[in-house]
């Protein structure tokens, strides 16, 4: 399974990330971006740090073995849909 | 292996017992080297040898529901077993093993209980360290509820300083994380916190202290009150 890195970015500028330097084997990007939420969703749920005081401005840059960005997950994304139907 | 001797021995509590009163538990005392995530106190089994921890220290851990969360830290300060031996309980609901490696001396839990009968002095110095536990549980508790995951990182990784030879803490995000009862995401957050700040400086696998008393400052006094009432009522400081 390849690894993925879930470096947090909590403002811009070359500083502004937290690198995750152990990262998670996944079985696919897919998967890559529902722990990202999944993450987001248990961090956003705890008391802000002195790092990030508000949650919604950090995203997930995910990375994956060779360092090469995959994909971006805003922390907002899990925020539902207000038109969703609600389960 | 020839029993150990009092001057030799890194145990802070071994360290301050009477010669009389170390002289009860010398002759039952077995140096054991320890390695990592060796279990030491299964739960709700019982405790038939305690540890006085000389090189490394050992996580207590609540398994409650799926979460595993650290709850008490035990080093070369303390004695590993030592409520449910003392206090007559036979057993614990809480994991106890090894976070950082190194050696335990160890003692059946009858020839010391033995001990503590025969001795008055030896007793009293056991139940002054279980109120520091008491201690240290309490100022857990009261950190969890009251401070965000990068200040419970820096008591945390005070903790371990005090119980380690040098500045040196091998740990990884995955077991901070577990620690602080938080995701690796949160870990991370944490750790880059008290980075930024260069009180820390983290490589893969390990963390170095480089600024104790900056991280004594962001601790906010979840740091600092066990260890005082440690010195006070174990090494009368």
């Amino acid at each position: 399974m390849p690894r993925y890195f879930f470096n947090i970015r909590y403002r811009p500028g070359p500083d502004g990330v937290a690198i995750d330097p152990e990262g998670n084997e996944l079985p696919d990007l897919d998967a890559a971006r529902d722990h990202a939420l999944t993450s987001a969703r248990d961090l956003m749920a705890t008391k802000p740090t002195f790092l990030v005081r508000d949650w919604t401005a950090c995203s997930f840059e995910i990375e994956d073995a060779d360092a090469q960005r995959v994909l971006t997950v805003p922390f907002g994304d899990t925020v539902p849909d207000p038109d969703a139907d609600e389960v | 292996m020839a029993p150990p001797q009092q001057s030799a021995v890194r145990n802070r509590l071994l360290r301050r017992l009477s010669g009389d009163d170390f002289a009860l538990l010398q002759p039952h005392l077995r140096l054991m080297p320890t390695e990592m995530r060796q279990t030491l106190i299964t739960p709700h089994e019982p405790v038939t040898q305690v540890f006085f921890p000389e090189v490394g220290y050992i996580s207590v851990l609540a398994d409650v529901a799926g979460n595993r969360i650290e709850v008490g830290l035990i080093g070369r300060e303390g004695l590993v077993g030592a409520s449910p031996v003392l206090l007559d309980s036979g057993l614990t609901p809480y994991h106890e093993f090894v976070q950082s490696p190194g050696e335990v001396l160890a003692i059946e839990s009858e020839a010391f209980c033995a001990a503590v009968d025969e001795s008055s002095t030896l007793r009293k110095l056991m139940l002054r360290y279980l109120q520091t536990k008491l201690i240290q549980a309490r100022q857990t508790a009261y950190t969890n509820a009251a401070y965000t995951m990068d200040v419970r990182l820096a008591r945390w990784i005070l903790m371990c300083h005090d119980r380690v030879e040098g500045d040196e803490i091998t740990i990884t995000h995955e077991f901070i994380a577990l620690m602080l009862g938080v995701n690796r995401s949160g870990a991370t957050l944490a750790v880059q916190t008290l980075e930024g700040n260069r009180l820390i400086k983290a490589q893969r696998g390990r963390i170095t202290m480089l600024n104790r008393e900056g991280l004594i400052g962001v601790a906010n006094g979840s740091y600092g009150v066990t260890e005082a009432e440690y010195a006070r009522l174990i090494e009368g400081t």
